[in-house]
């Protein structure tokens, strides 16, 4: 019980927290002109490349699953950041609570906001740029969309982990959200990449998550896409594991060395 | 030296040593462009035309577009933070002259984005870039930087008063690119974005920096029928035109960004 309580107050926290540096209209801005304009630049270059209706529904989606990681990568890596900056890191660690759930129920609330995104971005594919969603497995599309939300979290809560051994954690904000636009077939199929660079993408839960959207709104079914859901939760929970070892690492280092949010 | 050339190159001094000492801050500035220039390629791979030109050159201007953009909104950020804005303010020497230096020192490392994207370009994708006119190129280079540079002390000014300027600047990075016609032609665009491509000065300095670069470009320039001279005499002309309009609007925005400050006191919370 007190884990749960731990959970919901560091996920409302860390919500709440975020309107320290954005506003409530800042925020609906961030959500329609960022979505819209990463997908948009994109599906310009595909079409200029010569690519059809197929090239540009391609990018499209990919460009709406990768939304999410503007909250559940950038923004979960930012709290790490916040925590440094606003001296409250020596208060966190202070206290009593158990770590996992205050570790994890930080990221988590960040899902959400990211399933909202993708909502929206999903809804700019359809009517701006026409793709057809007519055939598309609700069912499954739905529960691909709450997991790639979920894992990303986790693979936010991994480099936030590793993040707080440095100390401005915004660099690697700024380096794991676009990397993923390289490596996670979001513009491109992962075969595109040069051979030595592919296994890299599927350490990402993103690549899992896009490659089960784009057949869900083909008309497939969850089970199905099962295999390759399966595959994204794996690493998705390995993400959530490695981070949470790297912050108890980080809390040990900080304790032995004094040394917070120097480094 | 007169007194306005000295705090520019107080100002801009101070940025670059504000750089040195913590050199990391560049990678958010020029993450962006690389990716996107990386992915632009991959897209163009196998593609027949000037599509290197476009993906290294128009890489190469984002890089430049978002060091400037990112950089006038997170210096004024920092300066919140660090409770430093007040005694910029209060200091005898005008705003606008401040920031002149530093939004000059951050276009200079916007070129270093740019030549750091057209290295990888060549380098790693091995995109050949047999510049046509490398008199030209310079001059349209460094016209442009100016034109960057003056954009980005409008918006500069429209960060000392908002509370959200690191947000703001991350919505505003990739409008400006697609509407600029960086890595593809504004033909593709709707056209009712004409108007807002053709006011900004780096959409004519992206198009004279290609016609300096690739004769194959004069096909696609703005100026199709007239020579390769002519048109890029003309872009020049348009984009200087427009940068000295982004001057005094600068000008008159931070007398009045200033004076507002100064009568509410609400800086900080701003």
């Amino acid at each position: 019980m007190n884990s749960l309580r731990v959970f919901v107050s560091s996920a409302v926290f860390s919500f709440r927290a975020q309107f320290d540096w954005l506003n409530p209209s800042m925020w609906l801005t961030m959500k329609f002109v960022l979505s819209f304009s990463q997908m948009a630049f994109f599906v310009f270059v595909g079409v200029f490349s010569g690519g059809g209706p197929a090239l540009v529904s391609f990018i499209a989606i990919g460009n709406a699953l990768q939304a999410l990681s503007w909250n559940t990568v950038f923004s979960v890596i930012q709290i790490t950041g916040h925590d440094k900056w606003d001296g409250t890191l020596p208060l966190v660690l202070a206290t009593p609570a158990s770590r996992l759930p205050l570790f994890v129920g930080r990221a988590m609330i960040h899902m959400f906001d990211g399933l909202v995104s993708v909502a929206i971005s999903l809804f700019f594919a359809a009517f701006v740029f026409g793709v057809n969603l007519t055939h598309a497995d609700a069912l499954a599309l739905a529960v691909t969309v709450l997991l790639t939300a979920f894992t990303m979290a986790g693979f936010g809560l991994l480099i936030g982990g590793f993040s707080f051994h440095f100390r401005n954690p915004i660099v690697f904000a700024n380096i794991f959200t676009f990397v993923l636009l390289i490596f996670c077939g979001v513009n491109f199929p992962v075969q595109a990449l040069p051979q030595l660079a592919q296994p890299v993408s599927y350490a990402f839960p993103l690549t899992y998550g896009i490659n089960a959207a784009r057949q869900a709104i083909n008309g497939a079914s969850l089970l199905t896409i099962s295999p390759t859901l399966a595959l994204e939760l794996a690493t998705g929970i390995v993400s959530i594991a490695i981070g949470y070892l790297l912050f108890e690492s980080f809390e040990r280092t900080a304790r032995k060395t004094g040394k917070m949010e120097a480094q | 030296m007169p007194k306005t050339l000295r705090v520019v190159q107080s100002a801009f001094r101070m940025a670059m040593l504000h750089w040195m000492a913590d050199p990391q801050w560049v990678i958010p500035n020029i993450i962006a462009p690389f990716v996107f220039t990386i992915v632009a390629l991959t897209l163009f791979k196998g593609s027949s035309g000037p599509f290197g030109l476009y993906a290294v050159l128009g890489g190469g201007m984002m890089g430049m577009w978002g060091n400037t953009i990112y950089s006038s909104g997170f210096a004024i950020e920092l300066e919140k933070w660090q409770g430093t804005l007040e005694t910029v303010m209060a200091a005898p020497s005008k705003l606008i002259d401040i920031i002149t230096g530093r939004s000059i020192s951050n276009a200079l490392f916007g070129l270093t984005n740019m030549i750091a994207v057209l290295i990888v370009g060549t380098v790693v994708f091995r995109i050949t870039l047999d510049i046509v006119d490398p008199i030209l190129f310079t001059v349209s280079l460094i016209l442009t930087l100016l034109s960057v540079s003056a954009l980005g002390l409008i918006f500069a000014s429209a960060f000392v008063l908002s509370r959200s300027a690191q947000t703001l600047t991350n919505g505003l990075e990739t409008p400006l690119y697609i509407i600029s016609g960086s890595m593809f032609p504004i033909a593709l665009l709707p056209f009712w974005t004409y108007p807002a491509a053709y006011v900004l000065g780096p959409t004519w300095g992206i198009d004279a920096i290609r016609l300096a670069t690739s004769q194959d470009y004069a096909s696609q320039t703005f100026w199709q029928g007239m020579g390769t001279n002519t048109a890029l005499f003309m872009d020049l002309t348009v984009m200087i035109l427009i940068t000295l309009a982004y001057a005094v609007i600068a000008a008159a925005l931070f007398k009045m960004v200033e004076r507002r400050a100064r009568i509410k006191g609400t800086l900080i919370q701003a």
